[in-house]
């Protein structure tokens, strides 16, 4: 699943990262790796996503967040 | 004494800039950075008699070569500008700000590490082991201070002073077994072609993350060694380095508390997000005008007094009429009838400073995301277009925060559409004297008509262009905070002392010229305006300007003038039917009474507000178009594009208007 499926205040780890090389890269820059632990905050029906990460929040577009798979980590909003 | 250069690096939002500002306050020099147009801020401060200079670095997350801001806080720092870097970390996100700290070590200078923020911290219910995070980052000052609070400045300048000699290894991080091999045999090879290299570590690891800047610079033909980008193994790395420096130092007292995450359920929410944010433009309006208009009436009688006193002065000193005119009718009105937008421009930025240091301006970006894709745009976009309503020159370079080039142009040809802060005058004196109690709904339509075309425009774009594809949001959203007042007093100040310095040297040279075309002719000095250079010009552009309801020769001369300013629109008016204040009561009737002899009703009035919202941004926004772009022929045609698009919009409305 990506995060595109995502429910929100659930918890998610990203198995891998395909998006373009250049923003893999800054997503990665930004602690977005794989293992990575992230809290999906909010979404918008057909639109951007807040994900929280390593105590972050990003707003990240549709485009970015259907190339992060990831699959359910358990536990709820938590960090 | 030689002044020590202190680099302060961070972030974006870690307090860096209030911190900078604490020790310069508003008294820095802002220029380019050579070559692009970011900002750079300089300052100098003295602590103990050792002069510093301090230089405010750009917001990053990463020291690669991904992002100009990027790029010129690597050459910098590298190109021996910087004696000490002051990493300013947010401490309440530390985890995410380490990362920048882990590269900056890497490059060998002295760093010292200022956590900021250590009262969010607190609040939190978290703790930072200040004994061990020094340890673990290779034994560097770590200094707390709070920006906001100024506490802990003295100490960290303590820190600046006297740790500033001290290289400090920068073998902070251990890669693998095998990355810690090739940097081995890299360092080696650098140390023999280019003995000058200080710190061949960092070069090492940038040639095996394949940074393009370093490897066409220190090209070195090792493919063993070199076989791949080993940029995501070395992040990757790092950030297993910083889980544990987190684990090792970061202790939860207590459950944090989720103020933003509350604040957010309310402002991002799905579907009152969006009316929340159109609510929140509109009361920011809505204060510029009731309020700035409030306070204007005092400034309206400080200049009357002043013009006044003025001309019975020269008078009573015989001076030359020509010279009296040239003051009073000039300079005076034109200059004197700017200065009196002050109040409503104060309170515009104020506003838009508090909305941006809150941490709510990041918010609108995620909000209109959803609507700016539709427009082929990412959300990202909106942020230059809400700062399009301050003023069109940032705007257009705050357009750099999109990535892509194609992005970018599309955002820069449609910015100018957002009502810019100079042309509020324009609105304010057409509205008041026209539309009587509607003169504030008629005003505000001005900048929602703004926003429409330049979203008509963008989904014209998009349909016209082929490929589709989807601009990239990815922004942070920070903790929501209490506005700092320093902060907001300093960038209200330098964007107040910008519009004064505007109508000190453009508007003044603009307002001599206009009354030099206006008061002489073929014949030298004339008495009649209608004898003028002026309406030479004028005369020419009345049969273009007639469909759109402008066909009068004044008003062809008062929107050329407005390229160099588009305040100067009013004041072109104010000299062209000889009024020294068009905002008092007297001049707003004399005015109203002229142009109705003319047939130049409302109807007129709005066409000609939304020509000057709609038509050729000012010179300023031209000439940073055609830096931004690198291109004149796409500057001309943006030139060409918003002269056309302006005269459709205001003939369309003429000639339907006028069947009523």
């Amino acid at each position: 699943m990506t995060i595109l499926d995502g429910k929100p205040k659930e918890q998610y780890q990203v198995k891998a990262i395909n998006t373009e090389e250049t923003i893999t890269r800054r997503l990665e820059a930004l602690g977005i790796n794989e293992g990575t632990v992230l809290t999906l905050m909010n979404r918008k029906r057909n639109g951007a996503f807040i994900i929280k990460v390593r105590g972050t929040r990003w707003a990240i577009g549709k485009d970015i967040a259907k190339g992060i798979l990831v699959e359910p980590a358990g536990g709820r909003n938590e960090e | 004494m030689k002044s020590i250069h202190v680099g302060f690096a961070g972030n974006p939002n870690c307090g860096k800039t209030t911190l900078f500002n604490a020790y310069t306050g508003a008294n820095l020099k802002v220029a380019n950075w050579p070559g692009v147009t970011v900002e750079k801020k300089e300052g100098e401060t003295v602590y103990k008699g050792q002069p510093l200079k301090l230089v405010d670095l750009p917001g990053i997350y990463s020291l690669t070569s991904y992002s100009i801001e990027e790029k010129v806080t690597r050459r910098c720092i590298m190109e021996d500008d910087i004696d000490v870097i002051v990493n300013v970390v947010d401490a309440s996100a530390l985890e995410r700000n380490l990362y920048l700290t882990l590269q900056l070590l890497e490059l060998g200078k002295p760093v010292i590490l200022a956590l900021n923020m250590m009262d969010i911290v607190e609040e939190r219910g978290m703790e930072i082991d200040l004994h061990r995070l020094p340890e673990m980052l290779g034994s560097i000052p770590v200094v707390p201070v709070s920006a906001r609070k100024r506490t802990g400045l003295d100490v960290l300048m303590h820190a600046v002073v006297h740790h500033y000699e001290e290289q400090h290894s920068p073998h902070v991080v251990q890669y693998s077994e095998n990355l810690e091999e090739k940097i081995t045999i890299l360092e080696e090879a650098l140390r023999r072609k280019n003995p000058g290299i200080a710190n061949t570590r960092w070069y090492a690891i940038k040639l095996l993350e394949r940074d393009e800047e370093i490897s066409k610079e220190y090209p070195l033909n090792l493919p063993e060694v070199l076989d791949r980008s080993y940029e995501k193994d070395i992040i990757n790395q790092k950030y297993t380095y910083i889980e544990e420096i987190i684990e090792e130092t970061l202790f939860y007292k207590e459950e944090k508390g989720a103020f933003t995450d509350k604040v957010d359920e309310v402002l991002t929410h799905p579907v009152w997000g969006m009316p929340i944010f159109f609510c929140v433009m509109a009361a920011v309006f809505f204060l510029t005008f009731a309020v700035g208009d409030f306070l204007k009436g005092y400034f309206e009688i400080a200049l009357d007094w002043f013009s006044g006193a003025v001309s019975g002065l020269l008078t009573s000193l015989s001076v030359a009429d020509w010279l009296i005119s040239l003051v009073v009718d000039g300079i005076i009105a034109g200059v004197g009838g700017i200065l009196t937008f002050l109040p409503n421009i104060f309170i515009l930025f104020l506003a838009l400073a508090i909305l941006e240091d809150s941490g709510y301006m990041a918010r609108v970006a995620y909000v209109m995301d959803s609507l700016m894709g539709k427009l082929g745009l990412s959300g990202k976009a909106f942020l230059p277009m809400v700062l399009g309503f301050g003023c069109t020159v940032p705007a257009v370079m705050a357009t750099r925060a999109l990535e892509k080039e194609k992005d970018r142009k599309r955002a820069i040809l449609i910015t100018p559409f957002m009502s810019c802060s100079a042309r509020l005058p324009i609105y304010v004196l057409f509205a008041d004297m026209f539309f009587g109690n509607y003169a504030m709904v008629a005003a505000f339509s001005m900048y929602v008509i703004g926003l429409l075309v330049a979203i008509l425009v963008a989904f014209l774009l998009r349909l016209h262009d082929k490929k589709k594809e989807n601009g990239t949001l990815l922004i942070e959203l920070p903790e929501y905070k209490t506005p700092n007042g320093r902060t907001i007093a300093v960038y209200v100040w330098e964007k107040i002392k910008d519009y004064l310095t505007k109508a000190g040297t453009t508007i003044f040279v603009a307002s001599i010229v206009i009354w030099f075309l206006l008061n002489f002719g073929m014949q030298g000095m004339v008495a009649d305006v209608s004898d003028s250079f002026g309406a030479v010009i004028g005369h020419w552009l009345v049969p273009v300007l007639a469909p759109a309801g402008l066909g009068l020769w004044q008003v062809g001369v008062a929107l050329i003038s407005g390229i160099s300013a588009k305040e100067v629109v009013v004041t072109s008016f104010a000299v062209l039917f000889g009024i020294s204040n068009p905002n008092s009561a007297e001049g707003m009737a004399s005015l109203t009474s002229q142009l109705g002899v003319y047939g130049f009703g409302a109807l007129n009035a709005y066409c000609l507000m939304l020509f000057c919202l709609l038509y050729t941004p000012c010179a300023a926004t031209i000439g940073t178009i055609k830096k931004e772009t690198g291109s004149l022929l796409f500057t001309l045609k943006t030139i060409v594009f918003q002269l056309l698009v302006a005269w459709c919009a205001a003939t369309i409305v003429f000639q339907i208007g006028s069947l009523f």
